[in-house]
């Protein structure tokens, strides 16, 4: 792995994507972003091998974060790629599907940058 | 206005005040959304189709001063993104929502226009997700009082006596229980 980390940012919210950038480049991250399942798939499909984790929203339009886990998890070469869920929901109901699907983790919005940037740290080492 | 259930109506809408830090979308049942603001903005949100409507209360945490920072959007990112979603798993679909914001009061002479940035940001919000602003009453030094149908997508807003308003309170971090994390 390079030393930068690279993550995929997936969220449906412009003003998401926005903060989300903004946290993880001062932070040093290198930063893609896609505005829902479809896009990040297609997105992976060229690009796949740059990316070091997936930060993923639940709610989304067209593909919705379980789905995009269940496909990522389903192609051999994102089988061990972490995957965290950042969503308004934390319902135990949900986190457990996440889990079920393939998900690394589950962080609750509005997030933290810093313990966002720390479980990244964690999980991408 | 009439923002009741029709004259005649056997069941008398619920009323419900929507507290500084809270969502809610109405159901299936005739309900009014209330609401007093001073600085904070609400944000009501209605589609028309699928008639299903909600609205949020927020105030951005102010910048240090001297920081030369923005206010903390993340929280009403937050709020917003919450409003958007309850609205959806009642039925309403993004591309079809409306909004309206009301608030923004600059209550306090002298100090940050806080007000004004929170109006800014529920504009610049709204703007970036394509839901289009169909009303504003935001600004000026006084509070407001708004109520809101859910199911018809109508709102009254009047000024209201500063005293009314209950004590607003800035949230610079995230609320209890955000930006959790669990690793599995």
């Amino acid at each position: 792995m390079s030393e930068t980390i690279h993550v995929l940012t997936v969220d449906d919210s412009a003003s998401m994507r926005a903060l989300l950038r903004a946290a993880l480049t001062s932070r040093g991250y290198e930063v893609s972003q896609a505005v829902d399942g479809v896009a990040a798939l297609e997105w992976l499909d060229g690009n796949g091998e740059a990316v070091d984790v997936i930060v993923t929203d639940i709610n989304m339009p067209r593909m919705d974060g379980f789905r995009l886990i269940e496909e990522l998890r389903g192609q051999a070469r994102f089988r061990d790629c972490p995957i965290l869920v950042l969503s308004t929901e934390s319902s135990d109901e949900k986190k457990a599907r996440a889990r079920s699907a393939g998900a690394t983790g589950w962080i609750v919005k509005p997030f933290d940058a810093d313990k966002l940037d720390s479980a990244l740290r964690r999980i991408t080492h | 206005m009439v923002l009741a259930a029709a004259v005649g109506s056997p069941e008398e809408p619920r009323r419900i005040t929507v507290m500084q830090g809270q969502v809610h979308v109405g159901g299936d049942r005739p309900e009014i959304l209330t609401t007093i603001l001073g600085s904070c903005i609400a944000c009501c949100l209605y589609d028309p189709v699928a008639r299903v409507g909600g609205m949020n209360h927020f105030l951005l945490a102010e910048p240090a001063a001297g920081s030369g920072t923005v206010a903390d959007q993340n929280y009403g990112v937050y709020l917003m993104e919450l409003l958007i979603n309850q609205m959806m798993t009642g039925g309403g679909v993004k591309s079809r929502m409306k909004a309206h914001i009301y608030g923004g009061g600059n209550m306090h002479a002298g100090m940050t226009r806080i007000g004004d940035v929170n109006a800014r940001f529920a504009r610049s919000f709204l703007a970036a997700e394509g839901i289009p602003l169909v009303r504003e009453e935001t600004g000026g030094e006084w509070a407001r009082r708004v109520e809101f149908d859910p199911m018809l997508g109508r709102t009254r807003c009047r000024i209201v006596a500063p005293g009314a308003v209950p004590a607003e309170r800035a949230v610079a971090r995230p609320m209890p229980g955000g930006g959790e994390v669990e690793l599995f």
